[in-house]
């Protein structure tokens, strides 16, 4: 996401990891930054603070929570190797961990894009309930209306996709979204949003949508394939 | 082994409370002790619809707050002595109960019966999270209309949430004519977007509104097709195999006359 900062999903949800050992006050204006940018994919979001060998006291910790507060971020947790960090964790009333035991190398380390990740689901999402992944989602099962799904990368719906899902949304509008019936809400990729008319209750194929020319299009599977 | 099967929907005014009066009676005719539970504190209904409104003297919070003994705020039936009411409190809100209380209550009502039915109240906060938190099943209830599906599929993630198992389902007041002009949801569109075992389907009967209002189970009425669906429900709940009552309206007096008209011209 940036050089100091990087954004992962697994299957336990979203982790937030601070470069160790730049300068905080920038850390946070960059933090700012990449909230006010990909707005989309971080409102409603929850995640995990991995801070590594950063220290910080309670006061810090306050800042930087507000700070993802404004942009309805909620963090649940906080990872970090110092004492004094997961102190402050608690002290704020936040659930504090020791760093995994596989941490992920500090931002900056040259990685394969984090889009390339992706997330197997095997289930209904049924309305109010929201998967939000960096790389892409795979979900077989369907996707109810209410439901959503929100990913940095594409999304693949094998069953009936009726609620809303944004994929790219992390800004990348280089991505699909694909259905074995796509009949959306509502779809976004990137910044771009669409609605589908009402159709009919004839058979359904399998569908792709995508940008072309800053416009979300729909073709058929057969189609897109050619 | 008792069970404690919470009713529930999400949307107001689809049937819990019809649902819960009538199974608990057909249950209850069958010969199973049964006790049904009002846990929606602050709107009490299911005394008004099982006609024991005029005999409650302590209600569940008095139990709670221990003004009572769970034996004292049980109100028999007037026809079944097996079926049992423990009222809910009309004048506290849903505040006045914690969830380790339900379950304290719930596990001494295990002790006395086969069955409590548990009524829930609309909406997903704490008053529906306390009425599932003792329960062992869960059935929703929904009526073939998209908002009550809606919510009835936000139910099924809590419920699934809450680890209380897959909930199992009652479509009610499905009307067979408008299904058939494919102006209602079936129970197909139901199933397919719910994707849970359907347990029963109530046809819309007016015979519903007759019996409510005079507080008497539609049940006992031989002549009502949601009494028989209801009885039906009851008896899959025992574990048997009863087959879905055909739908079909009985045609009016005036339909019947188009009817034959409407095929003389054809």
């Amino acid at each position: 996401m940036s050089d100091l900062i990087s954004i992962k999903g697994g299957r336990d949800g979203l982790r937030m990891r601070f470069d160790d050992t730049a300068d905080w006050p920038a850390l946070l204006v960059q933090l700012e930054q990449q909230l006010t940018q990909n707005q989309a994919f971080f409102n409603g979001a929850r995640l995990t603070l991995e801070l590594g060998e950063r220290s910080l006291d309670e006061i810090q910790l306050s800042e930087l929570l507000n700070l993802l507060q404004h942009h309805g971020v909620v963090a649940d947790a906080l990872s970090a190797n110092a004492r004094e960090a997961r102190n402050a964790a608690r002290a704020v009333g936040i659930t504090a961990r020791p760093l995994p035991r596989y941490a992920d190398p500090p931002p900056g380390t040259p990685s394969l894009a984090p889009e390339s990740e992706a997330l197997l689901l095997t289930r209904t999402v049924r309305s109010g309930q929201v998967l939000r992944h960096s790389g892409h989602i795979t979900l077989i099962g369907d996707l109810n209306p209410g439901g959503e799904l929100i990913a940095g990368g594409s999304v693949i719906v094998w069953g009936r996709l009726r609620g809303f899902v944004h994929a790219g949304a992390l800004g990348n509008a280089e991505v699909v979204i694909c259905a074995l019936e796509l009949s959306p809400t509502q779809l976004r990729i990137a910044d771009q949003i669409a609605t589908t008319p009402p159709r009919s209750n004839g058979p359904h194929v399998p569908e792709v949508a995508r940008i072309e020319q800053h416009q979300i299009v729909v073709e058929s599977w057969e189609n897109y394939k050619r | 082994m008792a069970r404690v099967i919470t009713i529930t929907s999400g949307k107001g005014g689809v049937g819990k409370t019809t649902t819960t009066a009538n199974l608990g009676t057909a249950l209850a005719m069958r010969g199973a002790r049964v006790a049904v539970m009002d846990a929606d504190i602050g709107l009490r209904n299911l005394d008004v619809v099982m006609g024991l409104e005029n005999r409650i003297v302590y209600d569940l919070v008095d139990v709670v707050e221990g003004r009572a003994r769970l034996r004292q705020a049980l109100i028999k039936d007037k026809r079944l002595p097996e079926l049992c009411l423990l009222p809910a409190a009309q004048t506290r809100d849903k505040d006045a109960v914690s969830p380790e209380q339900m379950v304290y209550l719930t596990n001494q009502l295990r002790t006395e019966f086969d069955f409590i039915l548990i009524d829930s109240p609309a909406g997903i906060e704490g008053g529906f999270r306390n009425a599932i938190v003792g329960a062992d099943e869960v059935i929703i209830v929904t009526t073939p209309e998209v908002s009550a599906v809606r919510d009835a599929d936000r139910i099924v993630g809590l419920v699934e949430a809450a680890e209380k198992g897959t909930p199992s389902l009652i479509v009610n007041r499905i009307k067979p004519r408008l299904v058939n002009r494919g102006e209602m949801l079936s129970v197909e569109d139901v199933i397919e977007l719910l994707a849970i075992n359907l347990l029963g389907i109530v046809p819309d009967d007016e015979a519903i509104v007759t019996s409510t209002n005079r507080g008497e189970a539609a049940v006992y009425d031989q002549h009502s097709l949601a009494g028989r669906a209801f009885l039906n429900i009851a008896r899959r709940l025992n574990g048997e195999e009863v087959p879905f009552l055909p739908l079909q309206d009985q045609p009016g007096v005036l339909e019947r006359f188009f009817g034959i008209f409407g095929r003389r011209r054809t």
